[in-house]
């Protein structure tokens, strides 16, 4: 898990080096957002020349997913204070949530594991954010290399590592489609992020199938 | 514009975390809900990356970038693993580039 958030981050300070970024901005997304898919959708949208109210509503519908990973969590800082609680928040992360979870539900109480954990990503995340800004200008003409295909190939591989039930298979097929079929007929962002924001609806019209169709 | 950008991405990021850290949810949230959030995060990023493979600048793809676009999907359905899986779509768009283009 560190060395694929390692090598995610490493993509990260490369990818968007080369899409332009000035490297205080690439620094200040690690440093502030802090959220990995959101970040790499970031710098794609930037390159677009999106709308910043667009690009911030876009990354808070990826985000959302962590309303229910608090939510999860919130039973363990019962005795918190407010400002520890609000600080422990800003390191929420789907790793962080994913491996402290399964200590708590195990019985484990101190909430040092999540604060490690979560911290410990952080810095690993700032630090190998740095490297791949520095690096990214060593690779030449990203082009020709078949760079400027990593963002888009980041992005597959996290659908498909999404995906666990055939649900989901529908939804991301769905959702791919629906914004080609726009974007093709010329249709903005909006359209597109609107498609992706709908898709997910699917799992609801069909409910029967939704446990049936477990792939494991 | 990029400073907006990242601002108000990093705000709104963080009232999503601290929200429900904070305040407590309804204690059962209807099961639809909860299926709707877990979809959606892999929902936007599929229709933002469909675009890019099959319609990028508004024309139907044909070359390198879709066959690349398979290797990704095949590579990492079998391996669970991203960074071959975007190796993997990497090697191939140099490769299938240098080859149309001789």
């Amino acid at each position: 898990m560190l060395v694929t958030v390692t090598v995610v981050a490493l993509t990260f300070g490369v990818v968007a080096r080369q899409s332009g970024l000035a490297p205080v901005e690439i620094v200040a997304m690690s440093l502030f957002v802090f959220a990995g898919a959101s970040q790499f959708v970031m710098v794609q949208l930037l390159k677009d020349g999106v709308a910043w109210p667009l690009i911030a509503a876009t990354v808070l519908l990826i985000n959302l997913r962590h309303l229910l990973m608090a939510a999860a969590l919130r039973p363990y800082f019962g005795g918190v204070s407010t400002v520890r609680r609000l600080g422990a928040a800003f390191f929420l992360t789907d790793e962080a949530f994913a491996m402290s979870i399964g200590w708590f539900r195990r019985g484990r109480t101190e909430l040092a594991y999540y604060v490690t954990f979560a911290v410990a990503l952080y810095l690993l995340w700032n630090t190998a954010t740095v490297i791949g800004i520095v690096l990214g200008p060593t690779i030449g003409e990203p082009r020709r290399l078949g760079v400027d295909f990593a963002i888009t190939a980041t992005f597959m591989a996290i659908v498909v590592l999404g995906v666990r039930r055939r649900s989901d298979v529908a939804v991301a097929l769905v959702a791919a489609l629906m914004a080609s079929a726009l974007a093709y007929l010329g249709a903005s962002v909006i359209a597109v992020v609107a498609a992706g924001a709908l898709a997910p609806l699917l799992v609801l019209l069909f409910p029967d199938l939704r446990d049936k169709a477990e792939i494991e | 514009m990029t400073w907006l950008a990242i601002a108000s991405s990093a705000i709104v990021t963080y009232l999503v975390r601290a929200f429900a850290f904070k305040m407590a949810l309804p204690s059962a949230l209807p099961r639809g809900a909860i299926r709707y959030l877990d979809a959606l995060p892999a929902a936007i990023i599929a229709a933002l990356v469909g675009p890019a493979v099959l319609v990028p600048a508004g024309t139907v793809t044909k070359g390198s970038e879709l066959i690349a676009a398979i290797v990704v999907i095949g590579v990492v359905a079998r391996s669970r693993n991203l960074l071959a899986g975007v190796l993997a779509g990497v090697a191939v768009v140099a490769l299938l580039r240098l080859i149309l283009a001789a």
